[in-house]
């Protein structure tokens, strides 16, 4: 079990031609690449452009990722380049020049403009997260805290097990059987996939 | 759908899939569409329960990356045509390696052939019956026969040679010498010899010139046959 071997398996994959990995990868990482390059830019609208494009950069550059680093820790790197260059260009664009850049306010406001984010996207992603949570609440102790641990301290299953004091097996089996229970809670709002969650988006 | 999919699924989104493992079921992924949504879900849950605020959950980016890319064309393409015809080659260029490494080996086996037999023939053709049967006579040692074997191709190859001389040149000299010594024989049984050394010598003659050159050497003829 090598770490980033799933990953790896799905880059070898997009290397020999399959589109279809790279969406896995790109479904994996979204949120953490958006996350991520939140900490550049202040509004959500604007950080998803940004992560599309690191994506699209990562593409076209994957015939040259050989796998000395983990897949997650290239992206990382192309994503903070693409965030860096795009503060850099928008800072040096001359509508933002007329705009007050060390204002507060200002960013707000140019967040908000560019903000596509509809009220009802705003109301569905509380939704998700209030679905997630009450999950979470209604799983049995054992299960809840394996899947904390993982997703929450990013702990290994090795880690949790020893945490736990239990098999590396059973904790596979607890952490699958824990998003098996949250996902059907999903399941049940949202009939076929996250597809209600694009068009409110 | 299949439990252990499931699970596997559960355990490679989390990098915890053997390498093995990884690389079937992220073929299964690239192409089924039900067990990429319940991938999409299990990271949709992550960013859930690693909750941020700003962050949203219903992010686009994957449906938009997937739009731009669908209007390039896939990666490696173009670098496996050319992939391609060296694959193409590498048959072609061993098989005529291994034609040219036959033709060798025939080739090489056929100089060595004369050889062999020569070595394997004296025993059946050339070899006299006592030295035949000598190996089985109770006085050879191996050092004796060990000793003649390097020799024993060497005298014994080629035998119409050595019997054409033997025709020829005691036949002369036996005629030389019935001619010498006639006075001393009968007239009738000397012409029968004489005729019949000629008969000999002349089919010995008819079998090449070489050994009539070699018989009839020019001092004996000086001494002899002038006569």
């Amino acid at each position: 079990m090598g770490a980033d071997a799933s990953d790896l398996s799905l880059v070898r994959r997009v290397q020999r031609g399959d589109k279809g990995a790279f969406d896995a990868l790109v479904l994996k990482y979204q949120h953490k690449l958006v996350k991520l390059v939140m900490r550049y830019v202040r509004n959500p609208a604007e950080a998803e452009d940004i992560a599309q494009e690191a994506f699209i950069k990562a593409y076209r550059a994957l015939p040259q990722f050989r796998g000395d680093s983990a897949f997650y820790t290239w992206l990382y790197r192309i994503a903070i380049n693409t965030a860096k260059n795009a503060v850099v260009s928008r800072d040096r664009s001359p509508i933002e020049y007329n705009i007050d850049r060390n204002s507060d306010e200002s960013y707000d406001m140019q967040g908000r403009m560019k903000d596509a984010e509809t009220p009802e996207g705003l109301v569905l992603t509380e939704e998700i997260r209030s679905i997630v949570n009450t999950a979470i609440d209604a799983l049995p102790e054992d299960l809840r805290t394996a899947i904390v641990l993982r997703e929450l301290e990013g702990l290994s299953y090795e880690e949790i097990a020893a945490a736990m004091d239990c098999p590396v097996g059973t904790v596979r089996s607890r952490i699958f059987r824990a998003r098996e229970a949250i996902d059907r809670r999903l399941r049940e709002v949202f009939e076929g996939g996250l597809g209600r969650a694009e068009e409110l988006g | 759908m299949n439990e252990e999919l499931d699970s596997q699924l559960s355990a490679m989104f989390d990098d915890e899939l053997a390498s093995s493992e990884c690389e079937l079921l992220a073929r299964r992924l690239s192409r089924d569409g039900e067990l990429k949504a319940r991938w999409e879900r299990y990271a949709v849950i992550a960013a859930a329960i690693r909750a941020e605020p700003g962050v949203r959950l219903n992010v686009r980016v994957a449906r938009r990356v997937s739009a731009v890319l669908g209007s390039e064309p896939a990666l490696g393409v173009p670098a496996r045509q050319p992939r391609r015809q060296l694959r193409w080659w590498r048959p072609v260029a061993g098989a005529a390696m291994a034609a040219g490494v036959a033709a060798v080996s025939i080739l090489w086996l056929r100089a060595q052939a004369p050889l062999g037999a020569a070595v394997a023939t004296p025993p059946l053709t050339a070899v006299p019956a006592s030295r035949a049967t000598a190996p089985m006579t109770a006085s050879t040692t191996p050092a004796t026969v060990a000793a003649r074997a390097p020799s024993g191709p060497d005298s014994y190859v080629v035998p119409p040679r050595a019997r054409a001389p033997a025709a020829i040149v005691p036949a002369t000299e036996l005629a030389n010498y019935v001619v010498a010594h006639s006075r001393f024989s009968a007239p009738v049984a000397r012409g029968t010899l004489l005729s019949s050394f000629m008969t000999s010598e002349s089919a010995a003659a008819g079998s090449g010139a070489v050994f009539v050159e070699s018989a009839l050497d020019r001092p004996r003829d000086a001494q002899g046959n002038a006569q």
